[in-house]
């Protein structure tokens, strides 16, 4: 395996009796890159990351973390990571100094060096006026921050975070992503499963799992140009309308040239037929008397991107069975 | 093999100490059940008695007096006719009721059979036995001293029984000692489980699995202060019981002590036990009542053993509180030796042996 390696997923597949939660999942991620696993709930991302920690076997495949296999050198690789979990998993009946001494114990750190690193998890994360509360008693976003302080203190090559930011408020949202550019930018290796557009567009890679299975992965930009997310002879416009957005995406619908609508603020995103031209919906669209509307041509978001792809993936599974 | 004890040690031992509902649970609940059970006296005493006398005669007034003079029974009423007599039962003011007939002192002095009903409230079985039993007693002394009056030659044969141990037949001193293997039960078992299953429902227990910490580790550093939070209550319970209930101590107090170390590790390997099935604090309560219920009703801490059918006989030869209330008795009341009491603390040790080796098994497929 590669050095440049962080994290390779090779083939993994994993059963829960006759419940099948991942199946031949593969995936590579560089060193020093900020990977995010999308997917719906239930779509296996929690199981993948619980394999890579070490928590649960693969039924098959093999995985490596750091370049070490997730199996046979468990112990090896638990030392070499950290995890942050979707729930707050640090003690909430001790304060935020006891989460961290207990945590770089466990880790082994010792002595001058253990004093260093608790003290540069706490500079990073800015806990130090809340080091005498008890863990249970902080906010969302603090808590987050305690739980990456603990997870970091050992320095780990590869950071696991089950949806970090789930709950916590948009300011402390941003907050936390800047800490983890930082990370990043120090070679640390992020995966981070999310179910933000907005964090998943931040990630150098994303990869999309559906019913267990990886559907498609790559760099948010590259995504965006997949020929299968634009079906041929269709392209992608907004419409800007001034009020009514509801009933007017009601009424586009009816429109035969139009595929899909989706409402986005006050816009409606449209998947129209290439051979209409952005005057013939502006006009259609007033026509309906519901206001004034502006039309322009737009990429597919990434959010377009994932749903066009789940759509295609339910339609080939509905068709093979 | 034992990386990261000292920290789950430390910490586990914090997290006990700042809660205090653990160490009420542990500490006061035993003292209160203690006091509780140590004042109550068993033996039932002043049973209310009420009477029926149609015979209203010396002799009739005599009899009625000498069932007074129990400390059993306490005449509380006379009532004019059966039905009320009967009443009297149905109604809780009396349990025992006594009907004198109008020939009574006639057949007496005729040396006839002289009958006299005596009606006993069945629904409480230990205050009807003792009431038959007093009946009995007061019957059977006037039947004997009568027939010694008219015969004029004394009794043939006299039992003399002496009680072991227990002269005085204090309540205390026979549920005490037991009562200290039941309060362990609870604060062993139920302690210990929720230990782990805290972890489990609060995610801890995955986040410290995905550090380099050991398995073992955490088991022991887990388990240690609830071992020393439950031989502390032994403690406790026990100096109550010598110095607050005067309970004599008649045995070897190392002796007990020790054996209680494997007692308790029997009853925290059983909470270890629960806490690898249990997915919540409540499912490990409703798990753990499922040992204490029998522990209480099957260990012979109340209910005799020899009168429990051969099933439940069977049922309670696995459960360590039976083995070690025997134990404690033996120790405590009978100043009983180690060699006195090998059958029961093999039987303690075998199945600690079976827990432990259980619980550890369990532990090590949930952490895996």
């Amino acid at each position: 395996m590669s050095a440049e390696v962080g994290v390779d997923v090779r083939h993994v597949s994993k059963e829960f009796g006759h419940v099948r939660a991942l199946h031949d999942v593969t995936l590579q991620v560089p060193r020093g890159e900020i990977f995010g696993l999308l997917g719906p709930n239930g779509s296996g991302k929690s199981t993948l990351i619980r394999i890579l920690c070490g928590l649960l076997k693969p039924t098959s495949g093999e995985a490596t973390v750091d370049g070490l296999d997730v199996e046979t050198q468990g112990e090896e690789v638990r030392s070499r990571i950290g995890y942050v979990s979707q729930a707050f998993s640090l003690y909430r009946d001790l304060t935020v100094d006891e989460n961290l001494d207990f945590f770089s114990s466990i880790y082994r750190l010792k002595g001058r060096e253990r004093a260093e690193r608790k003290q540069w998890a706490i500079d990073l994360t800015h806990i130090a006026p809340y080091r005498d509360r008890l863990a249970g008693v902080l906010s969302g976003g603090w808590k987050q921050r305690l739980a990456l302080a603990a997870a970091l203190m050992h320095r780990p090559s590869v950071l696991f975070l089950d949806e970090p930011t789930a709950g916590i408020d948009p300011v402390a949202r941003r907050e936390l992503w800047d800490l983890l550019f930082g990370l990043a930018a120090e070679g640390v290796t992020m995966f981070v499963t999310t179910h933000y557009m907005d964090e998943a567009e931040r990630c150098g890679s994303v990869a999309y799992l559906y019913l267990a299975q990886l559907i498609v992965g790559g760099h948010p930009q590259a995504l965006k140009q997949l020929p299968e997310v634009t079906p041929p002879g269709m392209r992608r416009v907004e419409a800007e309308c001034s009020e009514g957005v509801a009933s007017l995406m009601a009424s586009a619908r009816t429109l035969p040239y139009v595929r899909a609508s989706t409402i986005f603020g006050t816009s409606l995103h449209l998947l129209v037929d290439e051979s209409v031209s952005n005057q013939k919906i502006d006009d259609d669209l007033e026509s309906f008397g519901i206001g004034s509307v502006v039309v322009r041509d737009i990429e597919p978001t990434l959010e377009d991107v994932f749903v066009r792809l789940t759509e295609i993936r339910a339609a080939e599974l509905e068709a093979s069975s | 093999m034992m990386n990261g004890f000292t920290a789950v040690f430390r910490k586990e031992l914090t997290q006990m100490l700042r809660d205090r509902t653990t160490v009420m649970f542990a500490l006061a609940v035993p003292v209160f059940e203690l006091i509780l059970f140590g004042v109550i006296d068993m033996n039932a005493k002043n049973i209310p008695t009420v009477v029926f006398d149609q015979s209203r005669t010396q002799a009739s007034r005599r009899l009625v007096e000498q069932f007074g003079a129990t400390s059993f029974l306490k005449v509380v009423g006379y009532v004019p006719s059966r039905q009320e007599l009967q009443h009297a039962i149905v109604a809780g003011d009396a349990q025992v009721a006594i009907e004198i007939p109008p020939d009574y002192a006639r057949n007496l002095t005729a040396g006839r059979k002289a009958d006299v009903l005596v009606l006993i409230d069945g629904s409480d079985s230990s205050i009807a036995n003792q009431a038959l039993a007093a009946a009995n007693g007061v019957v059977l002394q006037n039947g004997v001293r009568d027939l010694m009056e008219r015969t004029g030659r004394g009794s043939q044969s006299e039992a003399h029984p002496i009680m072991m141990f227990n002269p005085d037949m204090r309540s205390a001193n026979l549920l005490i000692p037991g009562l200290v293997a039941i309060l362990l039960t609870f604060s062993g078992t139920i302690l210990s489980a929720f230990a782990i299953v805290k972890e489990r429902e609060r995610g801890t227990l995955e986040q410290l699995m995905v550090t380099p910490v050991s398995p073992l580790a955490v088991v022991l550093g887990k388990i240690l202060p609830y071992l020393g939070l439950a031989y502390m209550t032994l403690l406790l319970v026990l100096l109550l019981m010598r110095f607050l209930f005067r309970v004599p101590f008649n045995g070897s107090v190392v002796l007990l002590l020790a054996l209680s170390v494997v007692y308790v590790l029997a009853l925290l390997s059983f909470g270890l036990l629960i806490s690898s099935r249990a997915g919540s604090q409540m499912e490990a309560m409703q798990q753990a009542m499922g040992i204490m219920l029998p522990s209480v009703l099957l260990s012979g801490y109340i209910i005799p053993l020899n009168s429990l059918p051969l099933p439940l006989q069977m049922i309670s030869q696995i459960l360590p509180a039976t083995h070690f209330i025997k134990i404690a008795r033996g120790v405590i009341i009978r100043g009983a030796s180690f060699g006195d009491l090998w059958q029961p603390v093999l039987a303690l040790l075998a199945i600690s042996t079976v827990l432990i080796a259980a619980s550890a098994r369990a532990f090590k497929k949930t952490v895996s």
